[in-house]
């Protein structure tokens, strides 16, 4: 495995969900995909996979050696707001668009007017190349337009910057892990991130660490 | 929550230029007049938010903080953060420090439930609000907060007691004008929101809460106030 940069060259912002994207997640999202097909679209919501399929990224404990997304320029945050109608076959007589099925939503979403989106990982160079090809967009609201990838490199790198680069820790890091940190908070730390059981006390991205 | 501070200053001096042009004392001082008629049989239910902020600073500096009845209804810490709720309560207790303060926690407010189903909120929230007793609610509603809001008046009869807006007339400008002008404490989530959203727009509402989803107002949080997400999954 290769300390590797990629680099996503946007054509349209992001619009975020959350203040990073993590590229570890992004491959099992994709790898999850591959696995399952069309089934993907159909998963129970509860609990929708059981396990996350092995993906090409080397693992130091159990965190991914995976940074979480570096934003450039670094434009600042904006938000977009839209309706969200519903485009059906409406039924005569009346019926609420208040709640219930024919609800409409008042949307906000936050963006990042970013050029290029770049992620440092340790993984499998051929592997990974391939599943980020598989890519269209990144972030929320990618239906609408946003995140739109004009072309993406991989490439090697002398150092591995997945977890720290310049003593920041470049993704969350459970705090068991760490001699010292500077701030941290509860966050998820390892796919799935939805899941309650990936939640810890971890030192917060792009903030002082050092690893045990 | 990261607040542009350089920004915050240049709008503070826009807001203490319109405190005299809109003449906010004037209408602090209408508003501290309609308080005193109700005050007597009243509460003033502050939710720590800006406009019942203001309203509470208004009536504790015109009227003496003595004699206040004060009502705080605190989420819990699955839709308002500790931090944000501790906050809350220091600033009340800072701007109002003899007045009589009762509290009432939200009993679901613990459980991620409180971020999924709303109903069970409305139930207890209104019978809190009946059991306090009081004939009069003053609450810090303005007008062009919403077409709703301006079509309810400035006193409204509920059936178990009736609402006093004092601050009724207030624009977000008068608001934040007062706010800036007195100093008065507000939590800092405004700051870092109202950069993103606008001083018109941005509120304080419950963080991470299903019942907002159609504003949007989720899908800021988990941007801006993400530290706060985890908070009913630490197992």
């Amino acid at each position: 495995m290769e300390p590797l940069e990629i680099t996503f060259y946007l054509s349209t912002p992001v619009a975020l969900g959350f203040p990073w994207i993590y590229f570890d997640s992004l491959i099992a999202h994709i790898r999850l995909k591959e696995e399952l097909g069309e089934r993907y679209y159909s998963l129970p919501t509860k609990i929708p996979v059981d396990s996350v399929p092995a993906i090409p990224i080397k693992h130091w404990k159990d965190v991914p050696i995976a940074s979480v997304s570096i934003f450039e320029p670094q434009a600042g945050l904006h938000t977009f707001s839209y309706f969200k109608r519903g485009d059906f076959p409406f039924p005569k007589g009346k019926i609420s668009r208040a709640s219930g099925f024919f609800k409409d939503f008042y949307l906000k979403t936050v963006y990042v007017p970013a050029v290029k989106v770049k992620f440092y990982a340790t993984g499998e160079l051929r592997e990974v190349e391939r599943l980020v090809r598989l890519v269209p967009a990144l972030g929320k609201e990618r239906n609408i337009g946003f995140g739109f990838i004009r072309r993406v490199e991989v490439r090697e790198v002398d150092q591995e910057w997945g977890l720290v680069k310049d003593g920041m820790a470049m993704r969350p890091i459970p705090v068991k892990y760490l001699e010292a940190y500077e701030d941290a908070t509860y966050m998820a730390y390892k796919p799935p991130y939805w899941s309650k059981h990936s939640v810890d006390l971890c030192a917060v991205p792009f903030t002082r660490v050092e690893l045990r | 929550m990261n607040i542009d501070w350089g920004w915050v200053r240049r709008w503070r001096e826009y807001f203490l230029a319109w405190y005299d042009e809109g003449r906010v004392s004037e209408k602090a001082a209408e508003a501290a007049d309609f308080i005193e008629r109700y005050v007597g049989e009243g509460v003033l239910s502050v939710s720590g938010g800006k406009d019942s902020m203001a309203m509470l600073h208004i009536a504790a500096t015109q009227l003496g903080d003595a004699g206040l009845d004060i009502f705080h209804w605190d989420h819990g810490p699955a839709l308002m953060p500790r931090d944000v709720e501790t906050g809350i309560l220091e600033s009340i207790r800072s701007v109002a420090p003899r007045a009589k303060l009762v509290v009432k926690q939200y009993s679901l407010g613990e459980s991620n439930r409180a971020r999924t189903d709303w109903r069970p909120w409305y139930r207890e929230f209104f019978s809190t609000l009946r059991s306090l007793g009081y004939k009069y609610h003053i609450l810090g509603i303005r007008r062009d907060e919403s077409s709703r809001r301006a079509a309810r008046g400035r006193v409204v009869e509920r059936r178990h007691w009736v609402e006093i807006h004092p601050i009724y007339n207030f624009t977000w400008r008068d608001v934040w004008a007062y706010i800036f002008k007195h100093a008065v404490p507000i939590p800092r989530a405004y700051l870092a929101y109202a950069k993103l959203l606008g001083w018109e727009r941005v509120r304080l509402v419950t963080f991470f809460d299903r019942e907002l989803e159609r504003y949007g107002s989720p899908q800021v949080d988990s941007v801006l106030a993400w530290r706060y997400r985890n908070t009913c999954c630490r197992h």
